[in-house]
Formats: structure tokens, sequence, C-alpha cells
């Protein structure tokens, strides 16, 4: 299976302070892989790194085989990212960002797909109201609604479902599996929820300061929930290890 | 540094003593009306503070700590008077800096007493008088203009929402009640006997001008925020410049030629007045561009 998103020898940091030391891994098409880690490991600077926010300072990263360094417009068509919801333009309507993003990935429209999840998230009411009178949650679905403009290959989603009441984070996790199975496409998600990685992720892997120190791959993550063990308990004794 | 700024003033004082001399016996001749101005202004400020500070900290993450309530009121009242402190401060500095360069010390002695005299009878004004209306700062888009689109309307893919951007930031920086008080002193420096055209055509100037700087700093701000936002995307810095610029130079072009149509009904000298206007226009144009480029090569440098 050709690989979606590639991580070679990656390393980036802020001035002087290294965040992430030699990360290395590859997502083939169709995984849902879940970054775990305590607060401050780095899981937010891996993803700036992924699409395009941070210059890592050492290492490569590859998009369907576009390297966001050398080839970074096409590897940038092929990626969906979810801000966080500040990040959002305050004095642009719902409508306006969509609108953005098509133009920036050279779409015709919005697909009807897109639409319609706007329509079960409750968001098409709010789609002409301004981002800075939007309660958090409504932003946080603006936010991944922007991050599937243009079906993309690869997601990646920064504790995305915060702040999303129970009804419209089972419809964005349902419909991001039915995406990416359907697309052939990996979605990487940063999250500290456990039920994701227990009931969704193909994959996880935990990151500790900086490094990836240890990785569930799919067989194994299929063989823990097969035998009813119990993740939480798997991820602190992970965690505790190191 | 701060020798080196009190130096430097002095200096400046002392080469400009001719000029200053006459202005500090103005000052003085009219210090019931300084005294009067300092109060009220400082009272309006330490009242606009505490009500502001006071909404803070209810929000603060120290609201939940345990403070004795003398303490709380001490501390309250140093933060809520500190712009009237930091006033005291730099009115006795500046008068020290004076004194020691200038011959006309009485002179400087009256007017720090009339300004600081001001400034301590507003801070008493502004304790006595019963607190403003707490501040409920309202989203900023509450004062952008914005056309209606129909609910079932389609998404057209456009970049031409980033170039209203730093334009909806203007109306949403200039609220109605932030440009009546900026309007205030203006009203108040028209000498008696000003007609109600000249008046107009001041607070046009005033209008003009203020648009034109509110949207450089709107440009200057937004184009770093949409940078941020866009840098995932993969649209060309070429388009993202095109789309932003635009606009608001259009903008900024329009407010540089109603500066110099103003000018001109004021009586100025038609070449300088299109000069003003063309010059101020170019510089905050220039200025916009130089910063967007700036904001573009630092997202393409990632």
């Amino acid at each position: 299976m050709s690989a979606i998103l590639e991580i070679r020898g990656l390393r980036a940091g802020y001035g002087r302070r290294t965040v992430l030391e030699d990360i290395s891994f590859t997502l083939p098409a169709g995984e849902w892989f879940a970054l775990l880690g305590p607060n401050g490991c780095g899981k937010s600077t891996l993803l700036d790194c992924v699409v395009g926010r941070l210059a890592p300072s050492g290492g490569e990263i590859a998009i369907d085989g576009f390297s966001l360094g050398k080839d970074a417009y096409e590897a940038k068509r092929r990626l969906g990212y979810a801000c966080a919801p500040d990040v959002l333009p305050a004095l642009l309507t719902g409508r306006q960002c969509l609108e953005v993003h098509a133009a920036a990935k050279q779409l015709g429209g919005i697909g009807p797909d897109l639409l319609a999840l706007a329509e079960e998230l409750r968001f098409t009411p709010y789609l002409d109201s301004f981002v800075d009178t939007l309660s958090l949650g409504t932003r946080q679905k603006l936010s991944v609604l922007l991050a599937l403009v243009g079906d993309p290959l690869l997601i990646v989603l920064d504790e995305a479902f915060n702040g999303l009441d129970p009804a419209s984070a089972l419809i964005l996790k349902r419909h991001l599996r039915a995406h990416i199975e359907r697309r052939g496409g990996v979605l990487l998600l940063a999250t500290h929820s456990l039920d994701i990685v227990e009931h969704y992720a193909d994959s996880a892997a935990v990151l500790i300061d900086g490094n990836l120190k240890q990785a569930w791959p799919k067989p194994e993550l299929q063989r823990l929930r097969a035998g009813q063990s119990d993740f939480e308990a798997a991820l602190a004794a992970a965690i505790g290890k190191f | 540094m701060a020798l080196l700024l009190a130096g430097a003033l002095g200096a400046s004082f002392w080469a400009a003593g001719s000029v200053i001399a006459p202005g500090l016996t103005a000052l003085r001749r009219h210090g019931l009306l300084c005294l009067g101005l300092a109060a009220v202004a400082t009272a309006v400020l330490v009242a606009r503070r505490r009500s502001l500070e006071r909404a803070r900290f209810l929000r603060s993450w120290l609201a939940a700590v345990p403070v004795r309530s003398s303490a709380a009121r001490w501390e309250a009242l140093l933060i809520e008077t500190f712009p009237a402190s930091a006033a005291l401060i730099l009115i006795a500095s500046l008068a020290l800096i004076a004194a020691l360069a200038f011959a006309r010390r009485a002179d400087i002695v009256a007017v720090w007493a009339n300004l600081s005299g001001g400034v301590v009878l507003g801070v008493i004004i502004s304790y006595l008088a019963p607190p403003p209306k707490p501040v409920d700062l309202p989203p900023g888009s509450r004062y952008v203009p914005h056309r209606n689109v129909r609910q079932a309307a389609p998404v057209h893919p456009s970049l031409a929402a980033l170039g209203q951007w730093p334009i909806r930031q203007l109306f949403a920086w200039a609220q109605p009640k932030a440009v009546a008080r900026a309007i205030i002193p203006i009203l108040v420096m028209m000498p008696l006997g000003t007609t109600a055209d000249t008046a107009m055509i001041v607070i046009a100037l005033f209008a003009s001008t203020g648009a034109l700087l509110l949207a450089c700093s709107a440009g200057l701000s937004v184009s770093r925020l949409a940078m941020r936002w866009l840098a995932p995307l993969p649209v060309r810095s070429r388009a993202v410049i095109r789309a932003f610029l635009l606009p608001s130079c259009a903008f900024i072009l329009g407010a540089g030629a109603m500066t110099a149509l103003l000018l001109i009904a004021f009586n100025a000298s038609f070449r300088s007045s299109i000069m003003v206007g063309a010059s101020s226009a170019l510089i905050g144009c220039l200025l916009f561009g130089a910063a967007l480029s700036w904001n573009a090569r630092a997202r393409g440098a990632r």
C-alpha cells in the first residue's frame, strides 16, 4: 500500500529549544493514526511541521510523495488542516472562509458531501455569521469543515473534537472514518481521547519528550480491541516506562 | 537610557528656550484651565480603567485567591490609578529637566503645580463620582457593514473576502463610541467664532486622516493573521497579495483623495493639498504592501 504521509528524521524546535528529535514514521493509505502524549510533549509542533506552519530544522516530510520542503504547493494540495478556532479570521463569515479555502485549492465549488455534513452538524444556519460571533464548538465545526474542503488525501486534526457536543462529535467521527476509507486517505489526529483510539483509530503512537516512544500498529491495536484489553492501562504502562 | 533621554530633553529645552518660554507663560496664565482639563481627563481615564479592571478581575485566575480586604483595596487603588501615578511622575520629571535647563523656574513650578494638582483632583473626583456602567465589549463584527446573503446561495470559490478583511478590521476598531470620544477634544480645541462650515470640514478631515491611519494599521495587523491562517493552504503568495492589496489600496487612495479635497475646501493651496493627500495615500499603500510581502515571504520560507 502506498504511503500517504512519510516523515523521516524530523527535527524541529523554537529558537534554541529542540522539541522534536529524529521522528520517523510512515502512514499508508486508509489509516486513522492517533498521536498521543502528555501535555507539552510536542504533538502540536509535529502537526505544525506536517502542515507547513513550522519549518523543521532537519529531516523530510512528504505527502503523497511530494516533499513539503521542495514541492510545498503540490504537497499542500493534498492536505486538509483544521486550525485552532482562535486562528480563524474573526471578521469573515463561515461562507467566506469556505470560499477562500475552495479558491486556494482551485476548486469549482464546494462538494455536496461537505454541504451535507455542514447540514448534519447543524452548521448551515451559521454560514453567514461572522466567525467572532460563533461559539467555540461552532468554530470547531467550521475548522473541520475547512479541513475537508477539496477532499484531501491527508487530514490533520489537532484536538478537533474539543468543544463539540457528543452528537456532532459522533457524526464527525463516522464521517471521517467513511472519508478515509472511500478516499484512501490518512487521518492524523493529535488527541487525549482514548475513546477515539479504542473505537476509531487504526494505529497509534505515544510521543514523549519529542520522541515517538511506543507505537501500536494496526494488528496490535486490533489485538488489544479483540482481547477486550484496557488500552488506558497499556498507554499508562507505556508512559510509565519512560 | 533614561539619563540619555533626560539629557536629550534638557538639551532640546535649552536649545528651544525662546519658543518654549511664551508657551510656559501662556500655560501659567491659564493655570485654572490647565488644572480643570487635567482633572477631567484623569477622572474619565481612572473611572474607565476602574470599570475595565473590575470586569477583568472577575474573570482573572486570581479571583478565587484569598486576599485580605485591606490589601485588596490598596492593590486595586494602585492598579486603577496607575495612569494618574505615571502622569504625575512624567510631569514631575519634565518639570525637573526643564528647571535644570531653563531660567524661568517660577513659571515651571506654577505649571507643574497646576497640572499635578489637576491629576490629583481628577483621581479624587473619579472615586467620588458614581462608577461608570460595566464595560461589556461587543464582538468587533457588530460595527462591520455586511450584505445579507440568501441562505441557499451556493458557495463560490474566491479570494475576494481577503480584500474585505482589512476594511472590516477598520470598522471594528472605529467603534462609534471611540469616534465620538475622539471628536470631543477636536471640538473643544476649536476657537470661539468658528463657523459650522469650518467645524464640519475639520471633523471630515479628522475622519479621512483617521480612516487612512486605521486602514494602514488594519492592513498591517490583518496581513500577519491571514498568513498564519493560510499557511497550510496551497495558495500562491502573489494571489494572496493581489486579493488583499487591491481593495485596501483603493480605500487608502480614496481616503487620501478625500483628505486632499477637504484641505482645498479648508483654503489650503491646491498644490500642497494634492501633495499631502497623494503622499499620505502613497505611504499607506507602500507600508501595507511591504507588510504583506514581508509576511508572505515569512510564510513562503516555511
